[in-house]
């Protein structure tokens, strides 16, 4: 069963950063990054390391993707 | 997709080619590991025991490999610096817009929270899963939430300087304070009993080293964020 | 059927060959975008995708099924048979610097838009043409 899961988050994982590669528009690009940091948090939790999933959870998508927003509006590209 | 130019197959193909490689290779060394590896992680968690913590990450990060965190104190620091020096002509600007109801009413609603939270999962860091970066983050995310829904909210920089400056020297200070009575440079000095494991009071100096770690993150990070707000677009 | 195919999924040789392989796969896909793009602020997320995937393989590698997380919760009185504890603290230090660097970069960034306007990386020819 562990290994199902593994298998399955890591597919979408893979999935969802080849769209956020391919991406036109920047705001969708940072978006589907947060979605690539969530797959990562899943896979901490079932890799029995709360820790680091506690982490990616508040850096990798809250507060580097927050500071990559606020600073899109001194790009003037803000949707 | 806005590329540099027309990338041909044979750089596709040979990309994946290369990949395939390196995955092949990687794959057949690591099934080749020896089966019983002496690792240290197994030593440490003998040793955890003694120091009365219940989280075994905590007492890596803050007394077994203190040093490190001291670095990495410093590089935060160091980055903070740069991002100050970099951004830092801001204007008072005119009231352009108004943000939204729904967010001026629930921000002011939902501030209190997110910082109860962020001192909750500090404090608790070395009961369960947590610690000083994770509530530092979550008390700058929680001042980022005001500070876009409020367009006459700033950070009072003074205070908030100062106490990062207070919590930066008390790390130090507390290794010197080691280094003085029990001859370790961030030696755990205060009373560390194994019977107290699971109390909020336990394990020395790792449950206050871990505050001081995390209002030193959470005042650099509500810094950093407010310099990307206020930047002034009149250039 | 399917009883056999998660049996062969369960075993630890098959974990760690999945692991690997497929963080070494979005650690490519990192690397094809950043070298295919022109705009500075997209060439920085494809780095932190990169470092994403190194952090996945590096917990996936010491990781074993049989054992707990390395902390004392509901049931566990004594610290054996848990999962390696100094990993964990790397990475927690690997990620933190990993945000310090992009906040940094997208500051950089942001102040050389404000000079010039360019955010192109071949148009950026100050110190001479290539």
């Amino acid at each position: 069963m562990t290994g199902l899961i593994i298998l399955a988050t890591f597919i979408a994982v893979i999935v969802v950063a080849f769209a956020t590669v391919i991406q036109k528009k920047l705001p969708d690009t940072i978006i589907l990054f947060m979605g690539v940091g969530l797959g990562a948090v899943v896979l901490f939790f079932v890799f029995q390391a709360p820790d680091v999933a506690l982490t990616e959870a508040v850096i990798g998508a809250g507060i580097s993707s927050l500071i990559f927003l606020i600073a899109l509006k001194q790009f003037k590209e803000v949707v | 997709m806005n590329l540099k130019r027309d990338v041909s197959t044979r750089t596709y193909s040979g990309f994946a080619l290369s990949a395939l490689l390196v995955l092949t290779i990687l794959n057949v060394l690591l099934q080749n590991v020896p089966e019983k590896v002496e690792r240290a992680g197994e030593k440490l968690l003998t040793l955890n025991a003694q120091e009365g913590v219940a989280n075994a990450v905590t007492t890596v990060v803050v007394f077994f490999r203190g040093f490190d965190t001291l670095g990495e104190i410093a590089v935060l620091f160091i980055a903070a610096l740069g991002i100050g020096l970099m951004l830092s002509s801001y204007s008072i600007k005119e009231h352009k817009e108004e943000s939204n109801f729904i967010l001026q009413k629930a921000s002011k609603l939902l501030f209190p929270i997110i910082v109860l939270f962020g001192v909750y999962v500090m404090i608790y860091g070395h009961l369960s899963p947590g610690g000083g970066f994770q509530g530092g983050v979550i008390i700058a995310s929680g001042v980022l939430l005001l500070l876009i829904s409020d367009q006459n909210f700033e950070v009072p920089h003074s205070i908030i300087s100062t106490l990062e400056t207070f919590a930066g020297i008390s790390y130090v200070l507390i290794g010197l304070i080691g280094l003085l009575v029990i001859d370790n440079f961030l030696g755990n000095f205060l009373p560390h009993d194994i019977s107290e494991m699971g109390m909020l009071l336990s394990g020395g100096i790792i449950p206050l080293v871990y505050i001081v770690v995390g209002i030193k993150v959470g005042s650099e990070m509500s810094l950093i964020v407010q310099h990307m707000i206020k930047r002034s677009d009149d250039d | 059927m399917i009883e056999t195919f998660l049996t062969y999924l369960n075993q630890d040789s098959t974990i760690t060959a999945i692991v690997n392989i497929c963080s070494m796969t979005l650690f490519f896909i990192g690397l094809f975008g950043l070298l295919t793009h022109r705009h500075i602020l997209r060439i920085f997320i494809s780095i932190s995708i990169m470092e994403i995937a190194i952090f996945l393989f590096f917990i996936g590698n010491t990781f074993n099924k049989a054992f707990t997380a390395p902390l004392l919760g509901d049931g566990h009185t004594e610290f054996i048979a848990m999962n390696d504890p100094i990993p964990h603290a790397m990475i927690l230090t690997a990620i933190v610097i990993g945000m310090a660097v992009f906040a940094l970069g997208v500051s950089f960034a942001i102040e050389y838009y404000k000079l010039t306007g360019k955010t192109d990386i071949n148009d950026m020819n100050e110190m001479g043409e290539l």
